[in-house]
């Protein structure tokens, strides 16, 4: 093993896979700040460009590519709040309230950081443990999975503390919307009024572009003035990094829950930021301020993002299971070149599974670099003038939404989100429980359906296993903890 | 004079009005001058993305202009396929997809288009469905089905409504077996849910289960087809196993709009032919295991018209298990 990492090493820093490497992390960037182009789409766009490298030399390219896209759509989720892909989604609740104060730049310096910090976690515990993660990950069937999406549902009570009737009203619009289209379980078409466009479902991206940016835009053009109320730049660059080494706490947790989301193939990637957000929000001694322009905000949903997408890559390469599209396009191009993933494959072709590795690693690092010198110039955006940046928003992030599928449908799609989020924003109701539900309404009733029809109709299947029964606590944890605690602090008071 | 004029006029016209007619060829002649839209009917970077845009710098050689690549997800193709029926015929937009998806969704479904009409340019590569169980489970076939007819198993469906839930159908039906099916997604979810033994067996694409049987974590049992394929060639038919099942493989090609001129469908056939024969492609072809089988423009339609009965019999079944 540290033969085969020694030897990897000297292979990425060969200059021509230097250069794709850098190449890799410039497109990604561009990729993921462009609207429409997610992972997925981008690395596609470019098998016809890398077809005839070597075959080690294009994986690392396009898996620069990959891990970098996603730190390009954070750049617009904090910006101007559309989001790049629908993982930057928790990214925009706290990045895009600190550009308010002005704070751009210290908000996408974090994000540079939580690309490096959670990224090398991520893909450490991949470099290490890939085949035990990946077994660990086939352990959960139907009745594992419906208890982790109850969980990560149950992580709601977190978010609404404080407004618990509005917030729990936008859980069930959240969860509602999520039953729309084609039901896998059944085969039937449910709410969709013979609209052949949300037979799918409703399409994620194009329902955040509406939900936050065009709410946004509808809000800014109420007044005046630009992004950035204070109309300067506050907080210096590095003072982004200092900050994000303050809160290691907040780190690591996110980083597990990205790790972990990352190598259940069942669960959605889009949900790990959200989930790392909610939690530090349900650590913090100070929740309030969560949504409000903190930047653990920030730190949590990056770093999370950023570990989850090596966590991705667990089951894609040591079972050959993709559990996310853009890890399934990652795969294609895998077996494009001849290395076919699955378990045989740590034996069968080390020498550019491992390379890949050690190029992601120098990725995190490189798109750290890239990050703080370049990128960190976008944040003069929060400076223009609403006038200026409202229609450009506005056009660019409608044109993503359009883009995606090619149907002038979404486009009515998102200005219809943009108009229930502007009516939720105005009604006080926070569009992060209908995010939550959305994202894990179908992971929770499907497994829900599949785990009965395997055990016949008997309950018993959600308490057979050892992870069910730890999953079951952890829930119950999750909702009586909040009660337990002053209960808790009460009673050691008087023991002292 | 001017009579004299207007006369030879006449004459000239009539002349090339009728070269006109005499050589159609004229046209392919012509064919193509811009690039070339291929529609994949999923988003980037599924199976038939893949697919399209691993040919696509073949075709693209021999055709002589680009061929770009447009993705049109969207109610597992229905969107495409009901734009598509109404797309000019010039050979310039031509859809890629998974046949006989089209078909079932004409089944289940309301639809404004119909796949008889529209015009077979060329398939090359066919997707065989296998059986799968866990590797640790039954060594054979036929331990298989003993342990089948003795209690109900827990199947994995890959994908309602898709070709291999179509494929799992029938071959239930032949065998007289009752099944208990578990639906996903599609075959990614049941594979991996195979793997943990949450499941007894699913029938997927060879290609879904292939890094794991090689690993010995599966064994398929089965491939529905009419030849072993030679990807595994151990693996036996069902013809070798007593029993008949017809076959209803996933054919990838691409086909033109309704009413495209037969000289324009020939120059685009040519030039798809051309480019599954290149060793870059073979190559391609190879690494992700893709049975090449090219089917002429004609052999497609032909393929067509005997599918929709076959599909029909399972119209029933495909709307409720």
């Amino acid at each position: 093993m540290i033969d085969l990492l020694v030897q990897a090493v000297t292979f990425a820093f060969q200059w021509q896979n230097l250069v794709a490497l850098a190449a890799g992390t410039v497109s990604g960037i561009i990729i993921g700040v462009l609207p429409g182009l997610g992972p997925s789409a981008g690395m596609a766009l470019a098998i016809p460009l890398v077809l005839k490298w070597p075959p080690a030399t294009a994986l690392i390219f396009m898996g620069a590519l990959y891990k970098c896209s996603n730190y390009g759509g954070s750049i617009t989720a904090i910006l101007v709040n559309t989001p790049g892909d629908s993982s930057n989604a928790a990214t925009i609740l706290d990045g895009y309230p600190m550009c308010e104060k002005g704070r751009g730049g210290v908000a996408l310096a974090l994000s540079a950081t939580a690309a490096m910090v959670g990224g090398s976690i991520g893909m450490i515990c991949l470099i290490f443990s890939a085949p035990a993660l990946a077994n660990f990950a086939l352990e959960f069937g139907p009745a594992e999975y419906f208890l982790t999406a109850l969980l990560a549902l149950s992580l709601i009570a977190a978010v609404v503390q404080g407004a618990t009737l509005n917030g729990l009203i936008a859980a069930g619009l959240g969860l509602m919307l999520s039953f729309v289209g084609f039901d896998v379980i059944t085969g039937h078409l449910r709410y969709t009024f013979g609209w052949s466009v949300i037979e799918d479902g409703i399409p994620l991206i194009q329902a955040l572009v509406g939900l936050f940016a065009v709410t946004q835009a509808l809000v800014l053009a109420e007044s005046a003035g630009a992004i950035s109320r204070i109309g300067k730049l506050a907080g210096g660059f590095l003072e982004g990094a200092r900050i994000y080494f303050r809160y290691p706490y907040t780190v690591i947790r996110s980083s597990l829950i990205g790790l972990f989301v990352g190598v259940l193939p069942a669960v959605g990637q889009s949900s790990a930021g959200l989930l790392a957000w909610a939690d530090a929000k349900r650590a913090s001694a100070h929740p309030e301020t969560f949504g409000t322009g903190d930047p653990q905000g920030v730190i949590a949903s990056e770093t999370s993002t950023n570990a989850c997408m090596p966590g991705d890559l667990v089951c894609t390469i040591a079972l050959g299971i993709p559990g996310s599209v853009g890890a399934a396009v990652f795969l294609g191009v895998m077996i494009i070149f001849g290395v076919i993933p699955g378990p045989l494959v740590f034996t069968e072709k080390a020498d550019v599974i491992y390379s890949l590795f050690v190029a992601l690693v120098l990725t995190s690092f490189v798109l750290f670099f890239v990050g703080m010198t370049v990128a960190r110039h976008f944040a003069l955006v929060t400076l223009l003038p609403n006038e200026i940046i409202v229609p450009l928003t506005l056009v660019i992030s409608l044109l993503g939404s359009f883009a995606i599928r090619n149907l002038m449908a979404d486009v009515v799609l998102s200005l219809g989100f943009g108009i229930l989020g502007y009516v939720m924003l105005k009604g006080g109701l926070t569009p992060v429980p209908l995010l939550l539900g959305l994202v894990l309404g179908e992971m929770v009733e499907t497994n829900y359906h599949r785990a009965l029809m395997l055990s016949g109709g008997s309950y018993s299947i959600f308490f057979s296993s050892i992870i069910c029964k730890i999953l079951v606590i952890l829930i119950i944890l999750s909702f009586v903890g909040p009660y337990l605690a002053p209960l808790w602090k009460r009673l050691t008071g008087k023991m002292k | 004079m001017e009579k004299k004029v207007n006369r030879r006029l006449t004459v000239v016209t009539i002349c090339a009005l009728a070269l006109l007619f005499i050589c159609p060829n004229a046209w392919s002649a012509d064919f193509p001058k811009k690039p070339v839209k291929m529609i994949v009917c999923s988003a980037a970077g599924g199976g038939e993305d893949m697919e399209t845009r691993a040919i696509a710098p073949f075709v693209e050689k021999h055709l002589g202009v680009n061929v770009t690549i447009e993705n049109q997800p969207g109610a597992g193709g229905k969107i495409a396929f009901e734009k598509f029926q109404k797309t000019e015929p010039d050979g310039y937009s031509l859809i890629m997809y998974t046949f006989p998806k089209s078909i079932i969704i004409e089944y289940i479904d309301k639809t404004n288009f119909r796949t008889k009409d529209f015009t077979p340019v060329f398939a090359w590569s066919r997707g065989n469905q296998v059986l799968v169980v866990h590797g640790d489970t039954w060594k054979t076939f036929g331990d298989f089905l003993k342990a089948a007819k003795s209690k109900t198993l827990s199947g994995g469906l890959s994908g309602r409504g898709s070709t291999v839930h179509l494929a799992g159908l029938v071959a239930v039906d032949e065998l007289g077996i009752k099944v208990n099916w578990v639906p996903y997604e599609g075959s990614a979810g049941s594979v991996t849910a195979l793997a943990g033994k949450h499941l007894d067996f699913t029938i997927c694409l060879a290609t879904s289960a292939v890094s794991l049987t090689k690993a010995g974590k599966l064994r398929p049992l089965v491939v529905f087809s009419d030849t072993r394929d030679p990807y595994l060639p151990d693996v036996p038919i069902p013809k070798e196993l007593g029993f008949e099942a017809t076959s209803m493989p996933g054919i990838r090609g691409v086909e033109a709009p309704p009413r495209t001129p037969a000289p324009i469908v020939k120059v685009l056939e040519d030039a798809f032919s051309k480019a599954i024969k290149e060793p870059a492609y073979i190559e391609i072809a190879k690494n992700r295991q893709i049975v090449l089988q090219p089917m002429s423009s004609k052999e497609y339609a032909q393929m067509v018209e005997v599918t929709y009965p076959r599909v029909e019999k399972y119209r029933e079944m495909l709307k409720e298990k």
